[in-house]
């Protein structure tokens, strides 16, 4: 028993090694991630910051199992993904509510299925809980048409959040909210991150969302894709999301992350 | 804006309401405009038209004669029940074949030119066969209509599901759902708004065909009546069977439209 949760926790949840990733583009075709090496260990918080078009969501993708790599391997709890990986939440850029449920049946949606089986009850409690957290009370029996892009984004986030899967994969969540809610929304998923260990991938364009959440921050470089560094975040854990960034250390990292960063986004533009 | 841009604006289901509310002025001019037309069409043709132009008062006398011997009932009652046991049939087979080969694309793609020939067919060609195959009863007549909606309903039901954003499904099987679940909570909900148009417009093709294939060879029905008196020179039946078929028609477009009010509220 002791000797398997060691080698649990010396297996790396995530990992990629030498995984590339091409895509057929009007009959070229186009290498959208060169091989990249990455490991995320269980619990950590890993933030992958880039260029648009840098291969960001490709490396999500390949963890859901969405996609499979053109070379190299991909592995999950040290098994090469094959198939959908469900062990993931996986909150795309694109919202993928279900048009025909308002916002609470979209987020209680998980709850329903039969690999989770929850009485009625429960489930309507906990859907009103994470309501509650979204701030989206009031706007339980709304229609996602009938909702703006930021409100449509917390609900699929609140969907994510609601069966508690052991891995988040994130792809920009926070985009489409203004700057108060963001902080609100980045506090509340620190902490449930935190509180259920959650492992976590987190794609963003924004340096400060990422010093904020992550353990370490993967800087990406223009397409096509591969890592070009990788710094630890050395500030201490839990922070106060509404406070972190007037700290010096925050501003320092910031300052470093943001120099391995310009060249690629303004590679990226001239295109 | 104009007052032909605003028409063409104006949905069939606006058009049908505006029938029945109105302003008293509007109500009056139609009264007026019904009248001159009903007194010219008594007093204005000469005897020698009036054979084939039959008059009103006629017209109304043949629809008395018919609602007091039961004619009416009888032949209305054949026309619904063949209308209606058609279009119950036609739309539980094709939705039910229609999700199947929905999710089931190789059988789809293997049946397609079958089904596509079958589908651009116009059905009522195959009258004359179904009455050779069933007689000039309501069999041969069911089958028809029952084609006619079933492929309307299942071409739908197909597409519908084709066209689904395949990261719905995707999510909900990230979430952990089975097959069934994924059927259950995504495909069917998703391909119902395509399969309530089909069965919408299915309505009017399950009433016109009935009608038709009542004119082609039959022994009851409405299309039965107006074919039964113009075959006899009956100027008045003829006319008074096609009013019942008016009356017949607005009823249906009233009762469709107020299904379809209270169906579509999370596509506003």
């Amino acid at each position: 028993m002791q000797r398997n949760s060691a080698a649990e926790a010396a297996t790396p949840k995530i990992q990629l090694l030498g995984a590339s990733r091409d895509f057929e583009a009007r009959g070229r075709r186009v290498q959208a991630l060169q091989p990249i090496d990455l490991s995320v260990k269980k619990a950590e918080f890993v933030a992958l910051v880039g260029p648009s078009g840098c291969g960001k969501s490709t490396i999500l993708n390949m963890v859901a199992g969405l996609l499979g790599p053109t070379q190299g391997r991909v592995a999950y709890d040290g098994q090469p993904i094959a198939g959908l990986n469900r062990k993931v939440g996986y909150m795309t850029q694109k919202d993928t509510l279900l048009p025909w449920r308002d916002v609470a049946s979209n987020i209680g949606v998980a709850l329903e299925l039969k690999c989770r089986p929850m009485p009625r009850a429960d489930a309507a409690t906990k859907v009103a809980q994470m309501i509650e957290l979204v701030g989206l009370k009031g706007f339980e029996h709304h229609y996602p048409s009938e909702l703006s892009g930021g409100m449509r984004k917390r609900v699929a986030l609140a969907r994510t959040l609601i069966y508690e899967p052991e891995t988040l994969l994130m792809d920009e969540p926070f985009a489409a909210l203004d700057a108060q809610l963001r902080l609100v929304m980045l506090d509340q998923l620190q902490f449930l991150t935190r509180l259920r260990k959650m492992t976590v991938l987190f794609v963003t364009h924004d340096l400060g969302e990422a010093i904020t959440l992550a353990d370490r921050v993967v800087v990406m470089s223009a397409r096509p894709g591969r890592i070009r560094a990788i710094r630890n975040v050395p500030i201490q854990r839990p922070l106060d999301v509404f406070k972190a960034r007037f700290s010096p250390e925050f501003a320092s990292l910031h300052e470093a992350l943001w120099d391995e960063l310009k060249d690629e986004v303004t590679k990226g533009t001239d295109l | 804006m104009s007052d032909l841009a605003l028409t063409a604006r104006i949905g069939f289901a606006e058009r049908a309401r505006a029938v029945f509310d109105s302003t008293p002025g509007r109500i009056l001019a139609r009264i007026g405009i019904l009248a001159a037309l009903l007194a010219a069409w008594q007093y204005l043709p000469g005897p020698g038209m009036r054979f084939w132009a039959s008059d009103p008062q006629s017209i109304v006398m043949a629809l008395l004669g018919w609602i007091i011997d039961g004619t009416l009932w009888h032949q209305l009652f054949a026309t619904l029940t063949v209308m209606s046991t058609s279009y119950a049939l036609g739309c539980a087979i094709g939705v039910g074949l229609g999700l199947v080969f929905g999710l089931l694309p190789r059988l789809d793609k293997v049946m397609s030119p079958f089904i596509f020939a079958a589908y651009s067919l116009p059905k009522i060609a195959l009258a004359p066969l179904l009455i050779i195959l069933f007689g000039i009863g309501v069999l041969s007549k069911v089958v028809l209509v029952t084609l006619v909606v079933f492929f309307l309903v299942f071409s739908s039901t197909i597409d519908g599901v084709h066209n689904i954003d395949p990261d719905l499904p995707r999510a909900l099987r990230l979430m952990g759902a089975t097959r069934a679940e994924i059927i259950r909570k995504v495909l069917i909900p998703a391909a119902l708004p395509w399969i309530f148009t089909s069965m919408r417009i299915a309505v009017r093709y399950a009433f016109s065909n009935t009608l038709l294939a009542e004119l082609i060879a039959s022994n009851s029905g409405i299309g039965y009546l107006i074919a039964y008196h113009s075959g006899i020179y009956d100027a008045a039946g003829t006319y008074a069977a096609v009013l019942i078929l008016v009356i017949l028609s607005v009823a249906l477009t009233e009762v469709l439209t107020r299904i379809e009010k209270g169906m579509s509220r999370w596509r506003a």
